[in-house]
């Protein structure tokens, strides 16, 4: 018997164009799983509004007793803090979902699914859990960093918008790569579940720009703990701090992280053997 | 598919009970190696359906799991549609699929059609086919209005006719079933098998599937093998596996009126004129006749013994490792 007619695609340049369409499809998929818990959008509105009203109270005590803040002003930190929650609600809408499903499949062993596909196992696992109602977050973090830049106001070029896009994105990158390290370490030990309070515990201090911190914890808050990439860098740009410098540094380094992420994974998933073998 | 020598060792830490062991442990931890598959080797031939039998922990999933490129073997060799499994070239996940009956990978909260819609990205089915593969499947599992429905709202035997759809969209030429029919009731046991005859047919596909259900075995497979403490036992017709370990057959006799039938064999069970005997394989013939000769027979039949016992008599005759 012949074998089955088959054509698939299997140009290598389309690898990641595919990958981005079962990206799509997830994404859809998790659009139409969280339409059918609308109550979760209001309990998420709320926490975001709570959590943001928390943080420009003490915003304004600190602003009670003084001018500045290690060098910035009220409005220059209201733009941190706006950018701070919208990191949050971006992270909170894929990186963690991705990642808390990859450490429960390898604990379920259902992540021999993602191994028996004939895609890229990283690409695959890293955008398939979306939730949507955690870009409330991102909105509310939109629109106090807008508050921010108005009261600033500040007229910034062409330039600053872009160096925002491109360092916000490294940033995320960054901060993905560190949560992937992490969430790979499963492999090795298949319980991680502490991974998500200990970074979403370190993640309160990206709330202040970096700056403000001893040189020890700045450096650690930069890069270990990717905060001051993904958070005052973005911040930078938009308050007219950013240098060249600086923004070169930010991809680069972002470049190296991910390669080694990726290497990281590739070393993970050799390893990993299965929950029940 | 060729399979040479293959070989698992797992390291797996040991440590005596109690927090003195525990912390002991933290510091130096002792490994010790568990073989679960040693030196297996067969060849299975497009187009065969080979029931993959053994006791829980005998190395069947390990086995299962390296050919589908799950797992790299200690040692030994294997060759699947021309390709080494655990490379997991993209050409080769293409052509095969895994499905673990425990272990389900349709979106829960979403209709099947959905997550149908997914796996034929992964594969990047081109419409024409995928459209005409979906419509087939659907047919043949009878799944029908089911496909609309959220996945958390089927029974468990439609949720697994609608995981082994979403498996074979893509049209594999080899399965690898691991208990596909865990938990269905009997109905839907003998629907998934007789789709899984059906498929086999259409396609030429190659199926390796394990099983609990010797039902599954009889009806499907032609050709078992057997693996017991991680090596092979036995690799061939389901027939013979039942002359080669099981050196008796069952007699069904009824008789008109009640006799003690003790002296023509073995009594396994009696009523009033029905009687199970137990004999060797090689006097079926001369008992049987014995029987019709010197007794109201009314009626006789002549069973192999069944193919639970055979595999539990397999089993028996190897001393554990």
């Amino acid at each position: 018997m012949s074998p089955p007619q088959r054509e698939f695609d299997t140009r290598t340049d389309r690898h990641l164009l595919g990958g981005l369409r079962i990206a799509w499809l997830h994404l859809r998929i998790g659009v139409m799983n969280e339409l059918q818990y609308r109550a979760n959008f209001v309990i998420q509105l709320i926490q975001s509004l709570v959590a943001i009203s928390t943080g420009l109270v003490v915003l304004a005590l600190i602003f009670d007793r003084t001018d500045q803040l290690g060098g910035w002003t009220r409005p220059e930190l209201l733009v941190v803090m706006g950018v701070f929650t919208l990191v949050g609600g971006l992270i909170g809408f894929v990186v963690e979902p991705n990642m808390g499903r990859v450490m429960g499949d390898i604990e379920r062993g259902t992540f021999d699914y993602v191994l028996t596909k004939p895609v890229d196992s990283q690409l695959l696992s890293s955008l398939r859990e979306f939730r949507i109602w955690r870009l409330t977050d991102a909105v509310v973090g939109l629109a106090v960093m807008i508050w921010g830049l108005a009261e600033l106001k500040a007229d910034f070029d062409a330039g600053e918008v872009a160096g925002f896009v491109i360092t916000l994105a490294a940033g995320m990158l960054l901060i993905y790569c560190l949560w992937l390290v992490l969430t790979a370490g499963a492999f090795w030990v298949v319980r991680m579940d502490m991974v998500q309070e200990l970074f979403t515990g370190l993640y309160r201090a990206g709330q202040y720009p970096v700056t403000v911190y001893p040189v020890w914890l700045r450096l650690m808050l930069t890069y270990l703990v990717p905060l001051g990439f993904a958070i005052t860098v973005p911040s930078e740009s938009l308050t007219g701090r950013l240098t060249l410098t600086r923004l070169v540094i930010t991809v680069a380094f972002m470049v190296v992280a991910f390669t080694a992420t990726r290497w990281f994974w590739r070393l993970g998933t050799r390893r990993y053997s299965g929950a029940s073998a | 598919m060729s399979v040479t020598d293959l070989r698992k060792v797992f390291e797996v830490p040991v440590r005596e009970a109690g927090l003195a062991a525990s912390i002991k442990s933290l510091v130096h931890r002792e490994h010790r190696d568990v073989v679960a598959v040693e030196d297996v080797t067969f060849s299975i031939a497009p187009g065969e359906i080979v029931g993959f039998l053994g006791p829980n922990g005998a190395g069947k999933t390990t086995t299962l799991k390296m050919l589908s490129g799950l797992l790299h073997p200690s040692d030994g060799t294997a060759r699947v549609l021309g390709h080494e499994p655990w490379k997991r070239e993209r050409d080769y996940l293409r052509r095969m699929t895994l499905l673990m009956g425990n272990r389900n990978q349709l979106q829960w909260d979403l209709p099947a059609l959905d997550s149908f819609e997914l796996t034929r990205a992964i594969y990047r089915l081109p419409e024409a086919m995928f459209t005409a593969q979906r419509d087939e499947l659907i047919e043949l599992l009878e799944l029908g209005p089911l496909v609309n429905k959220p996945v958390r709202n089927l029974s468990l035997g439609e949720r697994m006719k609608a995981e082994i759809a979403n498996s074979l969209l893509h049209r594999p030429e080899i399965l690898f079933l691991d208990e596909p029919t865990l938990g269905l009731d009997v109905t839907m046991q003998r629907r998934i098998r007789a789709f899984l005859a059906d498929y086999n047919r259409r396609y030429g596909a190659s199926i390796m599937l394990t099983t609990h259900y010797m039902a599954d075995v009889e009806a499907l497979c032609e050709r078992v093998i057997v693996i017991h403490h991680g090596s092979l036992l036995f690799d061939g017709p389901l027939s013979v596996l039942s002359q080669q370990f099981a050196g008796h057959k069952t007699l069904v006799v009824t008789l008109d009126e009640p006799a003690d039938l003790s002296n023509y064999g073995e009594v396994i069970e009696s009523s009033a004129t029905r009687t199970t005997l137990r004999i060797a394989r090689d006097q079926t013939a001369s008992v049987t006749a014995r029987l019709l000769s010197e007794l109201p027979v009314r009626d006789l039949t002549v069973e192999d013994p069944p193919i639970d016992d055979v595999i539990e008599l397999a089993f028996a005759s190897v001393k554990p490792a």
